[in-house]
């Protein structure tokens, strides 16, 4: 029972013994991201609503700049940008974990489980590729706005403060919605789980200051994180670059990134451990 | 040779599922030892426990008890080792049907840890193997469901694996996509590739494996070569074609050797007793009586047989 398994008459496999999980989280990224770009009609949307939106609420709403309470802006383009980004961030997230779903719905997830690649490498790959999406949608998002009038008092510094945010909020969301995935295994779950976001995103100051809310609306907006997030952003562009905004909107995504970290890695050892 | 020397071992392997009175038994105490080079076949029905077994030797779900042990290494303490050493080919031919075949391949060699500079060439390689090389840049939600299981199977083989687990490789392709990966898995099997496959289909089992083993509710019911198993069932019916007016001498002769089957009209049938052997003494007999033997045939027990009296029932659409 104790022989050394070299001695078994077993032809010698060519793997060597160690393989970068480096490599395998960067193949695994890479494909994340291919696979989101050839389904136009998932990208589209989380790259054409939010910019409806801002334009909407630019035509609606530019006199609402005057309220009392709404922040000074040259245009309410400059206030609907961090909105506009979150917006984006929560759809393309929800992609990415939709991708991660149908992955364990045809079984090519179990394909990846029978490597020798690590876990963790797996997971990580599908979050690099969202992360890589939310930075990008980020800066689609300003450069597609600045010809209609953004201005981005932050400048270089400001892009660069949205786009780290931007990122780390797409990993937030994106686990947390991983998480989804890898404990139902079903795609048409994670989609059902999409309105919930956008109720996180209406009530909070995404698309109006709090100022300007009262009642139970106000509240809402009062302990939604995502109020606090949009803010920072927001202040990034309207207001320039300070500690204060970078905290905000760097912090409170890292903090629900650790939050959704958590879920999803304990959803795929639930995974792991029953399926 | 000792244990731990086989490609595949277990021993009391259980899966169960849901608890207290829900309890599912998917996989209740199984036994196998598959010899290297060998190619068995797990046949079974939908739900008799094949592919949960499969997944626990496979690392991709943790037994309830009992203990296995692929290509020298324990599929629990030791899954890592067990994933590097073994090709899987799962149900349904589980491919991204957004990337080309090409690039499959080469994420496939990316996990298995080839060195880059392999990649291209065997993924160009193993494209070859599997007649998809004109196939390799496209993607593969458009491919058939033949090609889908030949690129599923060559992207098992990316590291060259000892030991291959096929669950269901043919189940739903028709008969000429079936023959060819029937080809190719001898192929490789004669390379010296442990091939353990499940399959519903008798026909499969019979023509590929080697020893089989019928599982049901979770339970080994026999194992054993196909022809010895065969031979267990009872023995080969022998058809005997004989004129019109001989009928009753021949039947009082046949009876000698064992007892009269039902048989084709016009033919008389007998289970022989001593088995095929018995063939040259009942021709011997009705040419001493003078009876003129117009056609001959024995047939053997089919794994249709073995099947139904292992399990009381018959497999949808079994060939007989």
């Amino acid at each position: 029972m104790t022989s050394p398994v070299t001695t078994a008459p077993l032809t010698p496999t060519r793997a060597p013994a160690e393989t970068s999980t480096i490599a395998q989280t960067w193949a695994l990224s890479v494909r994340s991201i291919q696979s989101l770009l050839r389904q136009p009609s998932l990208i589209v949307p989380s790259l054409i609503f939010p910019l409806f939106f801002a334009a909407l609420g630019t035509s609606s709403f530019s006199r609402a700049t005057g309220l009392p309470g709404f922040p000074a802006v040259d245009s309410y383009l400059d206030f609907a940008l961090a909105g506009a980004i979150v917006q984006g961030i929560l759809f393309g997230s929800t992609t990415g974990a939709t991708a991660l779903a149908t992955d364990i719905e045809n079984g090519f997830f179990d394909r990846l489980l029978a490597s020798p690649s690590t876990r963790t490498g797996i997971i990580v790959g599908r979050m690099a590729g969202g992360m890589a999406y939310g930075a990008f949608q980020t800066l689609f998002f300003v450069l597609v706005l600045l010809p209609f009038g953004l201005s981005i008092k932050g400048g270089i510094g400001g892009v660069v403060g949205l786009m780290v945010s931007g990122t780390i909020l797409a990993l937030a969301i994106g686990a947390l919605m991983s998480a989804m995935a890898l404990l139902t295994g079903s795609a048409e779950a994670v989609q059902g789980a999409f309105p919930l976001l956008f109720i996180a995103l209406f009530f909070s100051s995404a698309f109006f200051p709090r100022e300007t809310m009262s009642g139970i609306y106000g509240t809402m907006a009062d302990f939604n994180p995502v109020s606090h997030l949009v803010e920072g952003m927001r202040d990034l562009v309207i207001e320039g670059v300070s500690a204060s905004a970078l905290a905000r909107a760097i912090l409170v995504p890292a903090a629900l990134a650790v939050v959704s970290i958590a879920l999803s890695l304990r959803a795929l050892r639930h995974r792991l451990g029953a399926s | 040779m000792s244990e731990t020397a086989l490609p595949i071992v277990a021993e009391g392997l259980q899966r169960y599922f849901g608890s207290g009175d829900n309890i599912v038994k998917a996989v209740d105490g199984v036994d196998l030892q598959i010899q290297p080079g060998e190619i068995f076949g797990f046949l079974g029905p939908n739900g008799a426990g094949k592919s949960t077994t499969v997944r626990m030797l496979t690392t991709l779900l943790r037994p309830t008890g009992g203990k296995g042990r692929v290509a020298g290494f324990d599929i629990v303490s030791e899954a890592d080792s067990v994933r590097r050493n073994i090709g899987v080919a799962l149900q349904d031919a589980a491919i991204d049907p957004l990337m080309t075949g090409t690039e499959l391949l080469r994420l496939q060699a990316v996990l298995y840890g080839l060195p880059k500079a392999q990649h291209h060439q065997r993924a160009g390689e193993l494209l070859e193997r599997v007649g998809l090389t004109a196939a390799g840049g496209r993607r593969v939600g458009t491919y058939s469901g033949g090609m889908r299981r030949r690129l599923d199977l060559a992207l098992s083989l990316i590291h060259e694996p000892s030991v291959l687990f096929l669950d269901e490789p043919t189940t739903g392709l028709d008969p000429m996509s079936r023959i060819s990966l029937w080809e190719e898995i001898r192929r490789l099997n004669n390379d010296g590739t442990t091939v353990l496959l499940t399959t519903q289909y008798l026909e499969e089992a019979d023509q590929l494996a080697e020893r089989i083993a019928i599982i049901d509710h979770g339970v080994i019911v026999r194992k054993g070569r196909p022809t010895e198993l065969k031979a267990e069932v009872g023995s080969p019916t022998l058809f005997v074609t004989v004129d019109e007016s001989t009928h009753q001498i021949a039947t009082g002769l046949l009876a000698k050797f064992g007892e009269l089957r039902p048989s084709p009209e016009g033919s008389l049938g007998v289970g022989l007793h001593e088995g095929p052997s018995a063939v040259s003494n009942v021709v011997r007999e009705l040419d001493d009586a003078g009876i003129t033997v117009r056609n001959l045939e024995l047939r053997e027990p089919s794994l249709d047989d073995v099947f139904a009296e292992a399990t009381g029932y018959r497999l949808e659409g079994a060939e007989s």
